[in-house]
């Protein structure tokens, strides 16, 4: 029985084989935390990835939990492994086929900020998107409404990424309630 | 309230015939039907539901009236986090109150920013609009809403101008 199950836990998940055997060229790294399996794929084939997953019928991760990004542009170990792209694009998938979650991230570079946008995939991605780029300045290249969604339209800045400042660049005291359309 | 009674002694009229001035008899009215409009927009905002419920019932103080009008209210309490986007439409609202009107920043956050000491949040009401009392608390209990409130009545019989009135002056 002991072995039974180490041999279980041994087996790698299947969506790694699957993506071994169909996107091999696309994975970066991969990994599990807390029992999430987590990939890195490249950025040129993460759209091509994103749909294998969702449109395969036996992995169908059919839901698109969250879009969000990291800075890691002061975390020298994950810089290092990542060809020092500044920034992690984060997306947490769910499949209720499966009942499994699963993590894909993709590295971005600050001189190339575009990734392309997974809305035809998941119609939901929209908002989380726009969040994105909000608070990070990434764009999602095929957004159909990529604008600010939490700040204010004229705000300056993208204030998630680590060098903005807490406590802002004066923002909170200088206003212009005549310019700004209530 | 500044009432005085006439005819202190023999006659007809003993007691009957009060004597008053119309700033008092006005203020007394206003003192006792402050309609609020709540700008409520977190946590404060449910201890401020607290109070005009049945259990709290600031009817009891004639502010029950709350008005989501800022045209029909005379007493706007700012009960929330403010952020830089909220800001400007806080101070449309304000501004659209008709005169003579009152502010209570109620909690920490409106009066001071609070824990939130971040780019994106507003260090205090009082820097945009005059605020006429303040609640400390995070958040306060529907006592000190109380408490303001009657501090407001307080200063409407005193026939203290809003902080509003006094800006303008200035």
């Amino acid at each position: 029985m002991s072995e039974e199950k180490e041999v279980e836990e041994q087996s790698k998940p299947l969506v790694l084989e699957k993506l071994e055997a169909n996107h091999a060229d696309a994975l970066l790294a991969q990994d599990e935390s807390r029992g999430t399996v987590v990939v890195v794929v490249r950025k040129e084939q993460a759209y091509a990835v994103l749909e294998y997953l969702k449109t395969d019928p036996e992995l169908a991760y059919t839901f698109l939990v969250d879009v969000t990004a990291v800075d890691n542009s002061q975390m020298e170990s994950e810089l290092m492994q990542f060809d020092y792209a500044r920034f992690m694009v984060v997306y947490q998938l769910y499949s209720y086929h499966g009942q499994c979650r699963l993590r894909v991230k993709v590295p971005v570079h600050e001189n190339d900020l575009s990734i392309p946008s997974v809305t035809p995939l998941w119609r939901g991605a929209n908002w989380l998107e726009r969040e994105t780029y909000d608070m990070f300045g990434i764009n999602f290249e095929g957004h159909p409404d990529l604008r600010r969604i939490l700040m204010p339209d004229d705000f300056e800045g993208h204030p998630l990424r680590k060098d903005y400042p807490l406590r802002g660049r004066g923002e909170r005291e200088r206003f212009n309630f005549e310019k700004q359309n209530v | 309230m500044g009432l005085d009674f006439v005819g202190q002694g023999a006659g007809e009229t003993d007691g009957n015939i009060i004597t008053t001035t119309i700033d008092k008899v006005v203020n007394w009215g206003r003192k006792n039907s402050l309609w609020p409009m709540p700008f409520g927009t977190a946590c404060c905002a449910i201890e401020m539901m607290a109070t005009l419920a049945s259990k709290f019932d600031l009817s009891r103080f004639g502010s029950e009236a709350i008005r989501f009008s800022p045209r029909q209210s005379d007493l706007l309490i700012v009960s929330g986090r403010i952020s830089i986007k909220m800001m400007p439409v806080l101070k449309r609202i304000y501004d659209q109150m008709p005169d003579p009107k009152w502010v209570i920043s109620m909690g920490a956050c409106a009066s001071c920013g609070g824990v939130f000491d971040t780019y994106t949040l507003i260090q205090g009401v009082d820097q945009f609009i005059p605020v006429d009392v303040y609640i400390p608390g995070c958040p306060p209990r529907p006592e000190d809403l109380i408490d303001a409130v009657i501090q407001v009545q307080e200063k409407i019989t005193s026939g203290a101008s809003p902080k509003g009135v006094e800006a303008v002056y200035e």
